[in-house]
């Protein structure tokens, strides 16, 4: 608390700047980059300019032809640095041959035309001016060519159409292609330009669909880690490893045994719901607990579970004291048993996950109500004229209490029998669990915390009063933040770190939430000052741009030609900026 | 629309050395002379359990025919590793992917002959066939000429004359099949094994 009580509105973002936040939902998740975010947007119009960053630099290396560039790319994914390690490590012509690149000097090429040719494909002799010689040295008729591309684009190869000569690996010229077939379907020609553009997607291991549906017709592309999530302009937040929901801390393949079982469950669930009773006395549905069938509601009812009828509270092997519905027996059956301990091994964590979401949502709709009080409070003629910690507060609830729902599955994986059964002793697994669920109920005291104080009809109090939930909020702001990194150490170090077997990889602990993927920069020179050649920024639905703000230092941002959703609030305000969303370490 | 100057051309070609290689391609009879739908003869290799044998093979044509491979699979059963025993598909890779427009009925024939000599069992089209071929040659070996005899020879003595003639010469008919069976329906080696048995 002592952080953050010195220094006052200096410290904060004028209210201008939060304000922005609340009235436009394309940013309201506060991230901001920290040297510019390594995920990007690419739609529709911006899928060119991202192919041909690429392409430059492959035919700049190389000296090489686009088509050529193309063909190597396709060939290694889209992946630019393992193309570059193998022409490091293997050279230009094994790099070449594999990709089917045949590079000939342009000189070799139609030196001579004959008079008449005779085609091997149609066998017949045509004027040596319908003859297309490929850079492989085979030549056939123009019919013939636009032919085999016809057939080849229709049957969905025109990422890689080969010769038509027998075992020639290379691959045709996309020029040459395009223009034999546009002169007679222009249609297809257009067809084969998508997909040589969507092969950037579909072939590249870094970019992939935003998985939106119906969809929105972008593309995410991610730099250096694929096991991340992100945000998609359209607001689909997502796994970019296997493209459902975003799900951190739980690795992939848990989540996906989650969903499956939380599907596949449900029944069994509802059979025990079905199969509770209710007390004879208060009514309330009392489970089983344990083989006995005597049960005893939390009233102190107590009553047969066979008929439900109230008994008195002692039983022998025989009967039930006060009842006689003569069929009370003790249940030994220990696979019954087994399965029921699983069964309720499963509903505590999937309560506890659910409870958790539910609340997210019920929190989702205190956007609207926060920005009321926020502006209630803004009508008083108060000397607290910053708000920005009511909104910085609601979105570490948003982000905490989504760490806090996950963090349920994955401990019902991390300490169940599915997965880790051989990793942990008995012993071991017990001191993690403990240590882990230390965390686990500290981050969910301080979250349920955070959450009262947030709903709090603050607007309606006192300044003192304000001030003190100010505080709170503050405060509590940071702590669970910290509290959330402390529970990835743990679960990165501790937990999964020290397993032999599981490839379990958990997307990181982003402070300031699942990074929103910027728009790509049409500019496709990073380096280019020249703001000449760049085309004039895309602006696609809802992404603002934003030309009279000072852009921090300019040019230092995507070379000045930046058609970028954030604020640059960082670095306008000089030195004591300080984000609410950092850790408590960083505000010092 | 298949490309009928080139396929008449082919078939000329084709037809004028059959004298050389043994391979003819005609109209499939019965098809108002359609020149999408053919059949190619091979003769089996020599020094293989298919020799004496001819092969017919059902070609059909596609539309995109060159720039879209024929459909080929053999109208004569055949006992191979790579060919299925009930249809007669055949598993070869320039019937497939790497068909090349520049290739023709003709050496696409030519293939299907060297894949008679040379089977590749890894990539089997009949398992069980290709199983027999690994783990007992003798038998597919047996087996491939038996089929080669039985259903690939129309011009010399068939099967069933040479049961015939066996079971004239006194031995019983059950065992005379089964014996001419496991030599590949050769006359005089059965006719040794029933003596010696
Ligand atoms: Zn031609
Ligand atoms: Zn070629
Ligand atoms: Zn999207
Ligand atoms: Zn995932
Ligand atoms: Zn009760
Ligand atoms: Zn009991
Ligand atoms: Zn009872």
């Amino acid at each position: 608390m002592d952080d953050c009580t010195s220094g006052e509105e200096d410290y904060y973002y004028s209210d201008r700047d939060s304000l922005d936040g609340l009235e436009n939902d394309e940013s309201d998740v506060q991230w901001v980059p920290p040297k510019g975010p390594s995920s990007k947007v690419i739609t529709k119009e911006s899928l060119l300019a991202a192919q041909r960053e690429d392409l430059r630099r492959v035919m700049e290396l190389l000296s090489l032809r686009e088509f050529h560039a193309r063909t190597l790319l396709i060939h290694y994914r889209w992946d630019v640095e393992k193309l570059f390690a193998v022409l490091v490590e293997k050279g230009k012509p094994f790099l070449f041959d594999e990709a089917g690149v045949t590079v000939v000097e342009k000189d070799d090429l139609d030196s001579f035309i004959f008079a008449t040719v005779s085609c091997d494909i149609c066998m017949e002799d045509v004027p040596g001016t319908a003859v297309t010689k490929m850079e492989c040295g085979h030549n056939f008729c123009n019919d013939c060519w636009t032919e085999h591309f016809i057939v080849k684009i229709n049957e969905g190869q025109s990422k890689r159409i080969r010769c038509m000569a027998h075992k020639c690996n290379a691959i045709c010229d996309e020029a040459v292609i395009r223009n034999l077939v546009r002169k007679r379907h222009p249609d297809l020609a257009e067809k084969f330009d998508r997909f040589l553009l969507e092969s950037y997607i579909e072939d590249n291991k870094m970019v992939k669909w935003c998985p939106s549906t119906p969809h929105c017709g972008n593309a995410i592309r991610v730099e250096d880690d694929e096991f991340c999530e992100v945000e998609c302009s359209c607001g689909l937040q997502f796994c970019f490893s296997c493209l459902a929901d975003a799900h951190s801390p739980c690795s992939c393949l848990m989540w996906e045994l989650w969903t499956k079982k939380c599907r596949d469950e449900s029944e069994t669930v509802n059979w025990i719901t079905v199969h509770t009773k209710p007390c004879p006395k208060c009514h309330k549905p009392v489970e089983k607990n344990g083989g006995c069938n005597l049960v005893s509601c939390i009233c102190g009812q107590a009553f047969c579970w066979l008929c439900g009828g109230a008994t008195g509270r002692d039983h022998t092997w025989s009967r039930i004291n006060g009842h006689s519905c003569g069929r009370y027996k003790e249940d030994r059956e220990k696979n019954a048993e087994r399965a029921k301990r699983d069964l309720y091994r499963y509903m505590h964590y999937h309560n506890r996950y659910k409870a958790h979401t539910d609340s997210f949502k019920l929190e989702s709709n205190l956007k609207e109500t926060i920005r009321e009080k926020v502006s209630n409070l803004e009508k008083k003629d108060s000397r607290l004229r910053d708000f920005s910690w009511v909104t910085n507060g609601l979105y570490r609830l948003f982000r905490s209490r989504r760490v806090l729902s996950y963090s349920y599955p994955f401990a019902f994986y991390m300490f169940g029998d599915d997965l880790f059964k051989d990793e942990m002793t008995n012993a071991e697994r017990e001191i993690k669990q403990n240590l882990f669920e230390d965390q686990q109920q500290q981050l969910e005291a301080n979250v349920e915390k955070l959450s009262k104080f947030v709903e709090e009809p603050f607007d309606q109090f006192a300044e003192d009063k304000v001030m003190q939930i100010r505080m709170q909020v503050i405060n509590l702001s940071v702590i669970t933040d910290n509290l959330c990194k402390k529970m990835y150490d743990c679960i990165e170090n501790e937990l999964l770190g020290s397993l032999q077997f599981g490839i379990h990889n958990i997307a990181p602990y982003q402070s300031k939430g699942i990074e929103k993927a910027t728009e790509l920069s049409v500019c496709w020179n990073p380096k280019d000052e020249n703001t000449e050649k760049c085309p004039t920024p895309y602006s696609p639905n809802g992404i603002v741009t934003e030309p009279g703000r000072p852009s921090g230092s300019g040019s230092s941002y995507e070379g000045g030609c930046s058609s970028r959703n954030k604020r640059p609030r960082t670095g306008s305000l000089g030195s004591c900026t300080i984000d609410l969303n950092l850790p408590a370490d960083v505000i010092d | 629309m298949v490309d009928f100057a080139r396929v008449q051309k082919e078939l000329h070609e084709c037809n004028k050395d059959i004298e050389v290689s043994g391979i003819s391609i005609k109209l499939k009879e019965d098809n108002n002379n359609s020149l999408t739908h053919l059949t190619g003869t091979i003769p089996g290799p020599l020094a293989t359990p298919y020799e004496g044998g001819n092969f017919n093979i059902d070609i059909v044509l596609p539309d995109g025919y060159p720039f879209e491979p024929p459909r080929m699979q053999f109208a004569t059963k055949v006992w191979h590793p790579n060919i299925s025993s009930q249809s007669g598909a055949i598993c070869l890779d320039i019937l497939k992917d790497q068909w090349s427009p520049a290739l023709t009925l003709k050496t696409a024939l030519l293939s299907v002959q060297a894949l008679l000599s040379a089977p590749e069992p890894d990539d089997p089209q009949d398992a069980v066939v290709a199983q027999q071929y690994l783990r007992d040659y003798q038998t597919f070996a047996a087996t491939a000429r038996y089929w080669t005899e039985t259903f690939a020879r129309s011009s010399t003595l068939g099967i069933e004359d040479k049961v015939k003639k066996l079971v004239e010469m006194g031995f019983p008919e059950a065992q005379v099949r089964s014996t001419l069976e496991s030599v590949g329906g050769d006359e005089n080696m059965a006719l040794e094994k029933l003596c010696s048995g």
